[in-house]
């Protein structure tokens, strides 16, 4: 265990080296100056020029300046963005919970809905019911998101007007921000209107939130019917029958942890697609999170700020995913690595 | 004609007319299939099928609705764009990008992946699990978040975008090659091509490869879906495709500033990439359960 522990704490820092490496070498490969794109500042004269060189150590060795690098980045220090001169580490810590809020509820929908669902049509095999949940998975998966979205948005936003377009929540809510998380912010605050609040809140969610769980119930699904079906076919499994247990007393005692433990891997490799699609949901419908922010960058070319962000996003996913690898690892020792899709 | 026959089965079908027969079994899988093959065609001969130029702007004919509603005309089948530009055209002329390129993606990282799989997999101790825990890590950054930084570098267009989602897809094939050659290597047919002398290169091309391209396939299909998504999500976001290429996902975002008069230049292209994701999973479904069950009849 403590083996394992100190393996992935080590593919956990040396994966951290390298994406820190990575987004250190990033400026000098961007189009423009160099010294721009690490300060965010336009140089208006050799004097300043200097002087920025002199605060960001370009003019000393390339280990100075990676040193110079690490050591801003631990002490918040992370540059102002080219476009609008704010502070990128005030605009990750308020982006950045907005986009995990969303990921937190799509993944939890998916969890609440897929997973029942796949058990059921795993199951029944070959019935009406089976047939129903996996054409809706095979559905569900082969839509692309932003058109999902657009779908979601003519017809609930524009056609019947019931759910609002973008954004958070109503701006009539003056919701001073604690967390970054919305619902938490809320309940933390002291407006007088909290139950409209969290009303306002809710409506804002559900379509983004919806756009994003539906491709990733889809594969919960899959993942889930397939894996119970396999277990079902174990030789424990006949043993039990064999032995006179009900189907359910089978299904709860036997079946069901059997069948779980694969679909946490799988849900790691999943974690990706999930955040590409976040992200894009996040600029249809204009919520604030750090997908949205990273690509109107790309699109002023605030070179500062992609360096800075992606950095920041990449490092989440990779340590998602290597916990969830660990975690799998640590209760299902028997197996080997995280085994590759068969789906 | 009667013939004298010493086994059970009249023919024997190669394991291909095996899985053949089996796929066929499926009608929504032949469905698909059929769908698929429109989409092959139309990639390939969208010039012929196209009535009009893509490019050509007809200023008589702006917003013009598809054949269907009231005021469409069957001159302009699926009606007209803000330019007056005719849909059915671009539509023909977008999927061929979108199903091209990915398609081709696909192919490049099928070579790629396969090539670097096998390496992995022949490799032992920490040169081996350099490279594998590597891949792992690649593996899990989400593709947007490599093609923003490949378009940072070398901007937009068609062909960046394509180098970011093969950067992308590249690690699933090195990693599930890795693992077939991995446990193939421990059998038993292997160690008898070392014991005649086989190189390891041999032994890969000759012996594993074979046994290992149905697997490679299916995997395929799964990435056609998503280079599929991922391209038309790029252009969707005017990260790949520019103008005067056409892409689904780039037409999309442009019928996006007339949504409100014109719900079907959105409505259209987003089917079109719909139904091409679908024809592509369908098949790849139906060829898993084929090759699952091409043994049991």
């Amino acid at each position: 265990m403590l083996k394992l522990l100190v393996r992935y704490l080590n593919l956990m820092v040396l994966t951290i080296f390298a994406l820190v490496l990575l987004s250190f070498f990033l400026p000098f490969l961007f189009p423009g100056d160099t010294l721009t794109n690490i300060s965010g500042i336009v140089a208006q004269s050799a004097e300043q020029r200097a002087a920025l060189e002199g605060v960001y150590q370009l003019d000393k060795s390339v280990f100075h300046q990676f040193a110079f690098y690490i050591e801003s980045l631990i002490t918040g220090n992370w540059g102002i963005s080219l476009s609008d001169r704010a502070n990128l580490y005030d605009d990750i810590q308020l982006a950045f919970p907005a986009t995990l809020e969303l990921v937190a509820y799509a993944l939890f929908v998916s969890i609440v809905i897929g997973i029942p669902l796949g058990f059921l049509s795993g199951l029944k095999n070959h019935n009406p019911a089976d047939f129903s949940v996996v054409t809706f998975s095979i559905v569900g998966y082969s839509f692309p998101v932003f058109w999902l979205a657009l779908i979601f948005i003519t017809i609930f936003c524009l056609q019947l007007e019931w759910l609002p377009l973008s954004g958070r929540i109503d701006l009539l809510f003056d919701v001073p921000v604690n967390t970054g998380f919305i619902l938490i912010d809320i309940a933390l605050s002291d407006i007088s209107n909290k139950y409209d609040a969290y009303l306002d809140a809710l409506r804002h969610l559900i379509l983004p939130t919806a756009s994003v769980a539906i491709v990733t119930t889809a594969l919960f699904i899959r993942f889930t019917r397939r894996s119970i079906m396999d277990v079902m076919k174990k030789d424990y499994i006949v043993a039990a029958k064999s032995r006179g247990f009900t189907q359910s007393q089978i299904f709860f005692k036997h079946a069901f942890k059997n069948a779980l433990l694969p679909i946490l891997p799988m849900l790691a490799l999943q974690v990706s697609t999930l955040i590409t699609n976040v992200m894009i949901i996040e600029t249809i419908f204009s919520w604030p999170g750090v997908g949205r922010w990273l690509i109107q960058a790309i699109y002023q070319q605030d070179y500062p700020a992609i360096r800075i962000g992606m950095l920041i996003v990449s490092l989440f996913v990779m340590s998602l995913t290597i916990t969830i690898e660990f975690i799998t690892r640590a209760i299902d020792p028997a197996r080997e690595r995280a085994e590759s899709a068969t789906i | 004609m009667q013939r004298f026959s010493l086994y059970q089965e009249e023919y024997h079908p190669s394991p291909l007319i095996n899985v053949w027969l089996e796929f066929k079994r499926s009608h929504i899988a032949l469905a698909g299939f059929i769908l698929l093959v429109v989409f092959l065609i139309i990639a390939i001969l969208a010039p012929i099928l196209a009535p009009y130029d893509p490019q050509l702007q007809n200023t008589n004919a702006i917003l013009l609705p598809p054949v269907w509603e009231p005021n469409g005309t069957v001159g302009h089948l699926l009606g007209t764009d803000s330019l007056g530009r005719d849909v059915f055209s671009r539509l023909l002329y977008g999927s061929r990008t979108t199903f091209g390129s990915s398609l081709l993606i696909v192919v490049i990282s099928v070579f790629i992946g396969v090539g670097l799989g096998a390496l992995a997999g022949v490799l032992s101790g920490v040169r081996s699990s350099v490279v594998n825990h590597l891949l792992d890590s690649i593996m899990s950054i989400p593709t947007l978040l490599i093609a923003i930084v490949i378009v940072a570098i070398m901007g937009t267009g068609l062909f960046n975008a394509m180098l970011a989602i093969t950067l992308a897809l590249i690690p699933q094939f090195v990693h599930q090659t890795r693992t077939f050659v991995r446990s193939e290597l421990q059998k038993d047919y292997v160690l008898l091509d070392r014991l005649d002398g086989a190189s390891s290169m041999r032994i890969f091309t000759h012996s594993i490869l074979p046994g290992m391209v149905e697997l490679i396939v299916v995997q395929a299909t799964i990435a056609l879906s998503v280079a599929i998504l991922d391209i038309s999500a790029l252009g969707f976001l005017n990260l790949a495709a520019q103008d005067p290429s056409i892409e689904l996902g780039q037409t999309l975002s442009q019928g996006l500033e007339v949504a409100y008069v014109a719900p079907w230049l959105i409505i259209l292209p987003g089917l079109f990439i719909f139904l091409m994701v679908l024809s592509v999973n369908v098949v790849g479904e139906g060829l898993r359960s084929a090759l699952r069950n091409r043994l049991q009849h």
